[in-house]
């Protein structure tokens, strides 16, 4: 968790809400970024996540609640005035404006000298490698160079914060995980505390510090990504992340650093104690697909969370097979991911047996 | 199979009928005023002489700087207003929208001969407006500054708002924001507008007769005069005029726009 | 926020557009007086004198006019914009523009050019007596049929640019999936192509029909005397007459048939109609 020591936040909410006609987009979120950390804001499309950073960057303005920047709260200050810079998910690049006009744009407005602007926006551009492009509109550059000028326009007027809205959506898979390095790499030569917003968990999983999950305009879980990922505490958080497979229950034992618990379909599932959750509180377990071991039938491990099953469906994922086994004792489905090399050992309709460490069984709370 | 050959021959040729029963009687009118005959119908020799004619009459030389003057205030005014009002429009929302939208369809809708009465009869007997330029600029821009805010609106629908978001975020100002990225990106559509506007102010007759009062002749108001005394070659290359100024205007917006797109979106 | 950018154009409306129909309204219910006076006694004789015959003659023959300029042009311009979209290809616009630059000449000049060429001292005349055709001039205008044609050469342009609009906008595999389902061109066209383009050819129907109700150029260039419309008369009480309370008459009468027509057509077609127009 985020660990708040003398320190000052560079971004704090304090209770932040913001209503639509219709629905809460954002409510009551609280959160603090730590300064020149990557934040990202995860969660599915309509979450707020997005108008959350948009209360950020000033773009909307909030019903409730405070947002403070280096300790100073600044409701009432103006976009064009805060010491943040925001990255469109469109980019938002001027269209009738090169890629040198773009980028220096933001250091005209302050009246920088001439010179200067041009010096910096020297730099700038061999920061990102834009070398040559200077010259160009931004129909006339690829999309991956059409990031760089958006973020070069921004980072050039060395804001407290960068404010990314799903910056990467709009590439194909192989640029975004050259742009998912590159911004990693800026941001650790840049030192710039990053807001990221996106739903995309591999990315925000990649380059983040710090995740914060939100859905519904509620914050559920905010955590590093090793937290996120391998112990989502809520059922929202588990299906939303990849850990595909939960299992509501209650627990019904304690022992020995031990849980047991009863799911609905009554299986008996073991986890790992956890001393900071009360047995009451919990409302099942998730286990992530890649954590499953599937073994053929009569294999002989009896042991805890070890269940018999029927594969009902294998498909292929080019680096994994995605396996459904529905379950003997309660006709629910259970997926596995099956490294490829196993693949000539099982096929569909046998009768095959799944099991998993007591590690793997993450709690739920909600 | 058999339908096609019905359009593909009746089709083109239907076309065709119709392209010059269009520009035929416009031609001609071209080709006479280049022709030597009094009465401006039927070909006696090359000549330029309506053209000087023009430029040498003075009451032609006048009405033809009465038009120009009007034409020019009104496309101005028009598309400034209509640039203001499209911004309004589709940016806020406030009572009584939809019926500002509808009254500004009301002079597009509505019979010229109407509003033109309508108008000669507020100027004179109500609002005691001098006929002459003020009300013939007021009935112009009445007409012209819905056409502008109708056009602009449409492109306006067409643009990505998040670059005046970005700009402001970047540090600029909404006056700034307007100045360096609004107007640019309207630029087209208000380019447009003017080239609509322009041509008409010019041209209309209708509007113009009812409002002018005795004193003030635009170029129409001088070509319906002279077809009623019969004084008609001149009108020739008057009409020419006409014709030939929104194919300028035209050309001169292509010309502008494909040197534009070799710098721009 | 919003008053600065709509509060100008709003006061100038309501002064310059709404004002004056509203006055208009006023005045017809008044008598008129001497020398162009407007004499303040309540009246519907104007109303009532609509009923005349004379008078009711003029506007069922303009309406009479105007409809069949309105399906002329529906008859002329449809199969122009239709080849304009399916055949044009790249000369599409080119195309497109030379159906409609001649709108944006002067609509005074362009009668005077069918003048020019139909009139009684007109180009075609002078050709046939001087082929020896003829041996007095033909009086092809000043006649009713010469009005229509006058019409329709004024407002063709103005139905061919909505209808252009609207099948333009036709998404090209309603008619693949239409033909795939084993619909010959001719059903294709009635069936999925006239529906879809509804909303252009009322569009169309209300730029063209409207100006013509109200038109008083083309009877009064080429129309003579069985050729008086609508908006001659209001001419004649405007102008003319200096008759104030009868023009406004007129005009009132004029405004309620065109709002009719135009909330039958937006009725009938819909938003695509309103958008259509502009």
């Amino acid at each position: 968790m985020v660990e708040n020591r003398e320190s000052i936040p560079c971004i704090e909410l304090r209770n932040l809400v913001k209503r639509f006609p219709g629905v809460t987009a954002v409510d009551h979120v609280s959160l603090k970024v730590e300064k020149g950390k990557v934040f990202s804001l995860l969660g599915p499309s309509g979450c707020g996540k997005t108008t959350t950073l948009r209360i950020i960057a000033g773009l909307e303005t909030m019903d409730e609640g405070n947002v403070l920047i280096d300790g100073k709260v600044i409701n009432d200050v103006p976009a064009y005035k805060r010491d943040c810079s925001t990255v469109f998910q469109s980019l938002a690049l001027f269209p009738h404006m090169t890629v040198e006009a773009n980028i220096s744009y933001g250091l005209e407005r302050r009246k920088v000298p001439k010179d200067e602007i041009r010096k910096r926006v020297g730099e700038m551009v061999d920061l990102m490698g834009l070398g040559g492009m200077e010259k160009r509109r931004p129909s006339q550059i690829s999309g991956g160079q059409r990031q760089r000028v958006a973020l070069a326009r921004s980072l050039i007027l060395k804001p407290k914060i960068l404010l990314l809205d799903e910056p990467l959506s709009s590439l194909d898979r192989k640029l975004r995980k050259e742009m998912q390095v590159e911004l990693k790499r800026i941001q650790r030569e840049v030192g710039i505390t990053f807001l990221y917003v996106t739903h995309d968990q591999k990315v925000a999983l990649s380059i983040s510090d710090i995740i914060a999950v939100m859905g519904e305009g509620k914050l559920e879980q905010v955590g590093t990504p090793t937290e996120i990922y391998e112990t989502p505490r809520t059922r929202f958080i588990a299906d939303f992340i990849g850990a595909g497979n939960i299992f509501p229950g209650k627990v019904i034992a304690s022992g020995n650093g031990r849980v047991q618990l009863e799911t609905e379909g009554g299986l008996r599932v073991i986890a790992l104690e956890n001393k900071d959750i009360r047995s009451e509180e919990v409302t099942g377990i998730s286990v992530h697909p890649e954590l499953v071991e599937l073994l053929p039938e009569g294999a002989g491990l009896e042991g805890d969370n070890s269940f018999e099953g029927k594969i009902v469906e294998m498909i292929y994922q080019g680096d994994f097979i995605e396996t459904r086994i529905c379950l003997d004792q309660t006709g629910g489905l259970i997926t596995v991911y099956l490294r490829p090399d196993r693949k000539t050992q099982f096929s569909p309709g046998e009768e095959v047996l799944v099991h998993w460490s007591p590690e793997s069984s993450n709690i739920l709370l909600g | 199979m058999k339908s096609w050959n019905i359009t593909g021959k009746i089709l083109p040729a239907l076309v065709t009928l119709v392209y010059s029963f269009l520009w035929v009687p416009v031609i001609i009118l071209i080709v006479f005023s280049f022709s030597n005959d009094k009465y401006g119908i039927g070909w006696k020799g090359f000549t330029l002489g309506w053209y000087s004619e023009i430029l040498n009459n003075v009451a032609v030389r006048n009405a033809l700087e009465t038009s120009l003057i009007i034409a020019i205030i009104t496309v101005v005014v028009s598309t400034v207003a209509g640039t203001l009002t499209a911004y309004g429009l589709y940016k806020y929302k406030f009572r009584g929208k939809e019926i500002l939208r509808m009254s500004l369809l009301l002079p597009i809708v509505m019979p010229y001969i109407v509003t033109a009465g309508a108008l000669l009869v507020f100027f004179t007997r109500v609002a005691h407006i001098p006929l002459g330029y003020p009300s013939i600029l007021i009935a112009h821009i009445s007409f012209s500054t819905p056409l502008a805010v109708f056009v602009i609106l449409g492109r306006m629908q067409r643009i990505d708002w998040t670059l005046e978001e970005a700009s402001i975020d970047l540090g600029a100002d909404r006056l700034t924001t307007w100045r360096k990225i609004t107007i640019p990106l309207l630029l087209p559509a208000i380019i447009a507008s003017a080239v609509l506007i322009f041509p008409w102010s010019l041209g209309d007759f209708t509007v113009t007769f009812f409002v002018a009062g005795a004193g003030t002749t635009t170029l129409p108001i001088y070509v319906f005069s002279a077809l009623r005394w019969g004084e008609t070659a001149t009108i020739n290359a008057i009409g020419a005029i006409f014709v030939a100024l929104p194919v300028i205007c035209l050309l001169l917006v292509t010309l502008l726009q494909r040197k534009g797109v070799r710098k721009s979106w | 926020m919003y008053l600065p950018s709509v509060g100008p154009v709003s006061i100038w409306n309501i002064l310059f557009v709404i004002a004056p129909l509203g006055f208009i309204l006023y005045f017809s219910f008044l008598t008129a007086g001497p020398f162009g006076r407007i004499v303040p006694i309540f009246t519907l004789e104007n109303y009532l004198a609509l009923a005349r015959a004379t008078v009711a003659e003029v506007f069922l023959r303009t309406l009479l006019f105007a409809f069949t300029t309105n399906m002329l042009c529906l008859l002329i311009g449809y199969p122009l914009a239709y080849f304009i979209v399916m055949y044009g290809g790249r000369w599409r616009i080119p195309l497109l523009f030379l159906v409609i630059l001649p709108s944006w000449t002067s609509y005074l000049i362009r009668l005077y050019a069918i003048r020019t060429l139909f009139g009684r001292a007109g180009l075609i005349n002078s050709a046939l007596l001087s082929l020896g055709l003829i041996s007095s001039p033909l009086e092809i205008l000043y006649t009713p049929s010469a009005v229509v044609f006058g019409l329709v050469y004024g407002w063709l342009p103005l139905m061919v640019l909505p209808i252009y609009a609207s099948l333009v906008g036709l998404d090209p595999y309603l008619l693949e999936a239409s033909a795939d389902l084993g619909a010959t061109s001719f059903r294709r066209f009635f069936t999925v192509t006239l529906p879809l383009t509804k909303g252009g050819i009322l569009a169309g129907t209300i730029l063209v029909l409207v100006p013509c109700i109200g038109d008083f150029l083309v009877p009064m260039l080429m129309g003579g005397a069985g050729a008086f419309m609508a908006g001659n008369l209001a001419y004649l009480y405007f102008i003319t007459a200096a008759n104030i309370p009868a023009g406004s008459t007129i005009g009132i009468a004029l405004t309620v048939i065109v709002l009719l027509i135009l909330y039958l057509c937006i009725k009938s077609g819909g938003k695509e109609t309103t958008e259509r127009i502009v």
